[in-house]
């Protein structure tokens, strides 16, 4: 680059001294030809993204790169185009960085609250998308009450606003804040409800503009709803690790704001009702009852509803009686209670019909509350009653699928009355009520909430609360009723299935309460009793041989604990429902937690005596008869056996009954009871594990000598030999603890009755004789069948025998018949003639193997060798 | 000296044994008890209820004296009796029927102050609150509910009630085996066990469930440690469960939330539980007829008491009075038999003559003792009458011989204080002879 200045200098320097150069004022040199041009010229700088003034890096910007503060200055800008669009960018710029918000909340809120009453309308709407969708939800987990109370002053302010639009925003803020902050009504609620009352004065506009309207009086059915009300018992859950005596912070109770609002509140339903009152006419003038205006009276007529409620139950210290005073009742009753039933004039559509119902649903409901403040005259009352029987009956709906919907939501508004009315009026309402409550019960979809209703309903009058000598009802007509709804609950039951759990809960709660209840009531008694053949269809049938299993399977471990609970109340259990019982137990579908729940609730519920202890006793002998084990042989061959394989259950089944049994009280005398279902049952040659299982209930109950009749000890002994074998041919020798558990009961019982041990080595030594080793099919044994392997048990179990010291002791006495035994084996190795070559050295193998240590352990006996060891031990010298 | 009382389901007495040395002390006789079926009334005397043929229509209730191993007296309520209890005093006996009624007798009368339908079905267990204001019943309908005896005896409050119980729990589902109560009177926690497998924690000043816990097997007795930190749940599969009252628990362990751990002996199921707060000693009843002795810290069982083969079911520690626990046979014998002829049968009915009404009402008589006392107003005019006229005999007998006892003491007393003397005279008589020379040696 070339200077233009420079060369210039540089010759003044080099310049002879004080030689003055003549320059020519006004010209300059032209510019050389190949200078640049470094001129810049400019006219404005437009910077897209920042400025230089303020840094706005690392802020968060909205879309058009406003920060929070710029927005919020803009925000009270005087154009409303402006104002909105700030509101939109917050919005934005909130989305994109939810941090900022909660960082600048108080800022935020401080700025925007001015908005509130914004002359331009889509401020304010805008404004209240910008609460409902990001502010509030945004703020939800914080310190509200301050949050609540900046706003609560700008809301009031917009409340008394002149311009009626501004106004009724006001309340649609208003409402939203009540959404996310309950608390706050019970705060402003003497100021808020005069707000109200104001607004509904001027009656002009409703009349006019119905969808604001609307929106107004939803918001007060919102704040009224919040009053405080002793009815619902609200169940605080159990916490989980707290410790017991921890300090429990106190919760404010927002409840003691409230009793200085009903002279607030009194006023208000008398303004509700006037408001109702314009309403009609214009009704009547009307083609028809279209959904803005019937929205309008329904909230109204709510409001009132609930007004009236906490007149009357709510918590506050005034009585009801002065608070219903002249006025009030007078206009409750005039007004509103006289209109009705409202019905339309001009019948059109179906849907105008259920309009009407729900109206006069709620209308019957107010009158219902008030009916012992107003003292109605009997001609009203009576008109009221019909209204609700017709109701109950379902004439009045439609029978549209709407319109039944319609019902089954609404008259559970009117079924907390039915218990209270039907022990008060006169007989012939009484059973027309319920009559008509019955056919409600009866008609509504099981799984629907008017069920859930009705039952509760029924709780309560089946089961009086509190006072306990209310227990008077004997009057037939209830009677009759009461017996129609209690022989109802076990069908619900089975219809409900296992679709709705949590209604099949209530209905077994119901269930429970009743068992529990009717042991002081000869009727409920009785009736309680013949549920048990209906239920015992939940559990299971049986019809042709072929096995249903109930809902009851299915169901979650609740109601499984809750229905098995039941069965405890039932003061004689019949044998049907027990029957059902067993097949729930015995089937392996099911828990063995469950099964094993119910067998203790049955051994409780003998215990109380309420089972006979025979069909007690045949309930357990069954269990353990009947109990299919999983897989079949006793020891799990692969790894996928194991694991369906429900032998520990069946063990610890077992121990479970021998416990109960022996603790049922005498146990001679169970023993003598169970003594003849067993050896019956034993005589059929069950499987081995049941075998052994009543093997051990037997020597449970018995006692040293043993208590075995003469009969059974020979039963026993045919029996035994045959199990013996089996036992020790289908367990590998090395299981020691399976082998141990299955034949423990059998030494048990040689220890007790040596009469026992002799005949059953009787039995084993005559199974080796010739003729009976020939005949193939012998049925005492299940699996040792063919004469090798039954040769091979007798070896394997004398070896067993030897083995346990204490049978030892005791089998010594018995050197005779252990001694034909080996002998008869002996013989039969010498004398083999039916044997393939195959067979006689497959057996020679196997028999000598085992048969010397076993000769030999006989031999070592204390008294010195017999001559048959001698013998014995030749002959197998010679072959 | 404090003894151990056993009584079981089946006949065999009710055995009784030192704590502390383990002896064997007297056994009562034919005695067949439910359980909760056994009290001390007062450390006076024992009551005990009587199991009875379903059949029969009335109870049975017999009191042994401390001496004697026959029963004293017998009394016949109006229908099967199951739980006994008496108030902290012995001035009243609670038991609860077969029908769900709870009767109210005073000892001293033996009459039947009040009686009324608890609930729906027999009642179970009766426990009393520690300042005997309360009584907290259980019943087989699931039901525990907590009686003011105020209430109870305050006719004009209870027209007005809805009800007469102060609270009612109805959350267990089958019968309610078992309930202890903690310490603080109206802010104290119960102890629920029941057929459900669960046991329940109920606040008694705010009338709702603190905390359930499930067990493996159902409870039938729960005891409650002095510091409240834990309780003691013995199960029917024999095992004692620790469960966590005011301590934190892991929540990962073998049997379930809240419970710490468990005691155990192979033994047959747990039916009653005891807990000693002098030494810290836990006994458990078992269904063999053994009474452990458990050391709660080491978990160890200490003694063993075998009371008879069949299923113990009751076990009380009491405390006998100091007369009783010296053996002096001849005195006592005559003033316990003249003692307990104070004690009528209870009586079947409740006096319905309506000249003593105002009679019924409790009346207090702060200044008798530290805890206030509850009595009936006939009881204390029976009593002033009876002052007023043994004021010659009985009254002087017991005087004369207090002043014996007194005589008999200061005489000792003197005895001993002259040996002192003596020993003292001549230890400074030895001492002054002796001082010369020791202290002629110091100055050397």
């Amino acid at each position: 680059m070339v200077r233009s200045k420079a060369p210039s200098k540089k010759q003044q320097k080099k310049g002879i001294d004080f030689k003055k150069i003549k320059r020519k004022l006004g010209r300059k040199l032209p510019p050389p030809k190949n200078a640049t041009n470094t001129e810049i010229k400019s006219k404005a700088i437009v910077l897209p993204e920042q400025s230089v003034a303020t840094n706005k890096e690392g802020l968060a910007v909205s879309k058009k790169g406003l920060t929070l503060k710029e927005l919020l200055q803009q925000s009270s800008h005087h154009n409303a185009k402006v104002r909105r669009d700030a509101l939109m960018g917050i919005k934005d710029l909130v989305i994109n960085h939810p941090a900022e918000l909660r960082q600048h909340r108080y800022a935020v809120i401080e700025k925007l609250r001015e908005r509130i009453s914004d002359d331009d309308k889509v401020v304010r709407e805008a404004l209240y998308q910008l609460f409902k969708s990001e502010i509030f939800p945004g703020c939800a987990e914080d310190n509200q009450g301050l949050f609540i109370s900046l706003l609560m002053t700008y809301i009031f302010n917009a409340m008394t606003n002149l311009a009626i639009d501004i106004r009724l925003m006001a309340f649609k803020f208003f409402d939203l804040v009540v959404q996310y902050y309950p608390p706050c009504f019970s705060l402003y609620a003497e100021k808020i409800l005069q707000s109200y009352e104001d607004i509904l004065r001027k009656n002009q506009f409703y009349l006019e503009d119905k969808g604001k309207l609307k929106t107004t009086l939803s918001g007060l059915v919102r704040c009224l709803s919040l009053l405080p009300s002793k009815k619902p018992e609200s169940e605080k859950s159990i916490s989980g690790d707290r410790i017991i005596h921890a300090f429990e912070p106190d919760t404010p109770t927002a409840n003691t704001g409230f009793s200085t609002i009903i002279k607030k509140l009194k006023e208000l339903v008398l303004v509700l009702i006037n408001c109702f009152q314009d309403f009609i006419p214009l009704l009547n003038s009307m083609p028809q009852l279209d959904v803005l205006s019937f929205d309008c009276i329904l909230s109204m007529l709510q409001s009132i509803d609930i007004a009236v409620r906490f007149f009357i139950y709510g918590i506050h210290e005034e009585t009801p009686e002065s608070i219903c005073d002249q006025t009030l009742s007078s206009a409750l009753s005039k007004k509103l209670l006289g209109v009705f039933p409202l019905y339309p004039k001009h019948h059109l559509s179906v849907k105008e019909d259920d309009r009407y119902f729900i109206l006069n649903v709620v209308i019957a409901a107010i009158f219902l509350h008030l009916r012992e403040l107003v003292c109605p005259s009997a001609n009203v009352f009576e008109k009221f009653l019909e209204f609700i029987e017709n109701a109950l009956l379902g004439t009045i709906c439609s029978s549209t699928r709407s319109g039944k919907a319609t019902w089954e939501k609404h008259i559970p508004l009117l079924l907390p009355f039915i218990p209270k009315l039907a022990s008060e009026v006169q007989t012939g309402w009484q059973s027309r009520i319920l009559e008509s409550f019955t056919w409600t019960f009866k008609d509504c979809n099981p799984e629907s909430s008017l069920k859930l209703a009705c039952l509760s309903m029924i709780e309560e009058m089946l089961i009086p609360r509190g006072y306990m000598h209310y227990t008077k009802a004997s009057d037939t007509v209830v009677l009759d009723y009461q017996t129609v709804w209690i022989r109802e609950l076990p069908l619900l039951l089975n219809l409900l299935g296992d679709k709705q759990p949590s209604s099949s809960q209530v209905v077994l709660c119901l269930l429970l309460r009743l068992g529990q209840f009717s042991g002081s009531n000869p009727f409920l008694f009785g009736e309680y009793e013949n549920i048990q053949f209906a239920l015992s269809e939940f559990y299971s049938t049986c019809q042709e041989g072929n096995l249903y299993y109930g809902p009851f399977m299915r169901l979650p471990r609740d109601c499984q604990e809750l229905s098995i609970c039941c069965l405890y109340y039932f003061s004689n259990l019949n044998v049907l429902l027990l029957k059902s019982l067993t097949f729930c137990c015995l089937c392996s579908e099911l828990e063995p937690f469950v099964s094993f729940r119910i067998i203790e609730v049955l051994h409780a519920a003998y215990k109380a005596g309420h089972i006979q202890i025979v069909d007690h006793i045949s309930f357990f002998m069954t269990l353990l008869s009947r109990f299919k084990i999983l897989p079949e042989s006793i020891c799990p061959v692969r790894e996928s056996d194991v694991k369906v394989s429900n032998h520990g259950t069946f063990k610890s089944l077992t121990a479970m009954l021998c416990s109960y049994l022996s603790q049922m009280g005498d146990s001679s005398v169970v023993f003598h009871i169970v003594e003849k279902a067993i050896l019956g049952l034993i005589l059929l040659q069950p499987p081995l594990e049941n075998a052994c299982a009543m093997l051990r209930v037997l020597i449970v109950l018995d006692s040293k000598p043993t208590l075995l009749s003469e009969q059974s000890i020979i039963a026993l002994s045919n029996f035994l030999p045959g199990y013996l074998m089996d036992v020790v041919h289908c367990i590998p020798e090395d299981d020691v603890q399976t082998w141990r558990y299955y034949i423990l009961p059998c030494f048990f019982m040689f220890d007790r009755s040596s009469k026992l041990l002799k005949l059953v080595l009787d039995v084993i030594g005559s199974f080796l004789t010739d003729s009976n080793l020939s005949l193939p099919s012998d049925t005492s044994t299940r699996y040792a069948t063919d004469s090798l392997s039954r040769i091979n048990a007798t070896i394997s179990l004398l070896l067993l025998i030897y083995k346990d010291v204490k049978v030892r002791k005791i089998i010594s006495s018995f050197r005779t018949e252990i001694g034909s035994i080996l002998q008869s084996i002996a013989s039969l190795q010498s004398s083999e003639v039916k044997m393939t070559l195959e067979e006689r050295h497959r057996f020679q193998s196997s028999v000598l193997e085992k048969h010397f240590p076993l000769v030999r352990m006989v031999g070592n006996q204390p008294r010195g060798r017999s001559s048959f060891v001698g013998n014995i031990e030749k002959k197998y010298r010679f072959s | 000296m404090n003894v151990v009382l056993a009584s079981s389901s089946i006949e065999g007495g009710i055995g009784c044994w030192d704590l502390q040395t383990g002896a064997e002390q007297l056994r009562y006789k034919t005695c067949a008890s439910p359980p909760h079926g056994l009290a001390s009334i007062g450390c006076r005397f024992l009551a005990c209820s009587q199991l009875r043929d379903p059949s029969a229509a009335s109870g049975h209730v017999l009191y042994w004296s401390w001496s004697k191993p026959q029963a004293q007296v017998k009394s016949f309520p109006a229908e099967p009796i199951k739980p006994l209890a008496a108030n902290s005093e012995g001035s009243y006996i609670v038991g609860g029927g077969s029908s769900g009624d709870i009767y109210f007798w005073e000892v001293a009368t033996g009459r039947l102050l009040k009686k009324w339908h608890a609930h729906y079905r027999a009642v179970t267990c009766l426990v009393f609150s520690d300042d005997d204001s309360l009584l907290i019943s259980g019943s087989e309908d699931g039901c525990v509910r907590v009686w003011s005896l105020f209430m109870i005896f305050d006719e004009v409050r209870k027209q007005q009630a809805s009800h007469l119980y102060e609270y009612s729990f109805t959350e267990h589902t089958l019968r309610v085996t078992d309930i202890v109560m903690g310490y603080g009177g109206g802010n104290a926690v119960i102890v629920s066990a029941s057929e459900d497998r669960t046991c329940k924690v109920w606040s008694l000043s705010r009338g709702r469930l603190l905390r359930n816990v499930v067990f493996p097997s159902i409870i039938d007795a729960i005891a409650i440690d002095p510091g409240e930190h834990v309780f003691y749940a013995g199960g029917r599969d024999g095992k004692i469960y620790i469960a966590a009252l005011n301590v934190e628990s892991s929540p990962s362990n073998n049997y379930g939330l809240h419970i710490i751990g468990s005691l155990t002996d192979q033994s047959k199921p747990v039916t009653c539980l005891a807990y000693s707060a002098e030494r810290n000693l836990l006994l458990s009843g078992s269904e063999d007829g053994m009474i452990r002795v458990w050391d709660v810290k080491t978990k160890k069982i200490l003694r063993m008491f075998r009371h008879s083969k069949g299923p113990v079911n009751n076990i009380l520690i009491v405390r006998l009075p100091y007369l009783l626990s010296r053996a002096e046979p001849k005195v006592q014998a005559s003033s316990r038999r003249n003692d307990f002829s104070l004690h009528p049968p209870l009586e079947k009915y409740a006096n319905s003559s309506d000249e003593d009404m105002d009679n019924k009402a409790i009346i207090t008589l702060p200044d008798t003792i530290d805890l206030p006392s509850y009595l009936s107003s006939q009881l204390i005019n029976d009593h002033i009458k009876q002052l007023q006229q043994q004021g010659s005999s009985a009254a002087a007998e017991m005087e004369v011989k207090r002043l014996k006892l007194v005589g008999q003491r200061s005489m000792e007393m003197f005895q001993q204080l002259k040996k002192v003397y003596d020993k003292l005279q001549e230890f400074c008589v030895n001492e002054l002879l002796d001082g010369q020379p020791i202290e002629g040696s110091k100055g050397n």
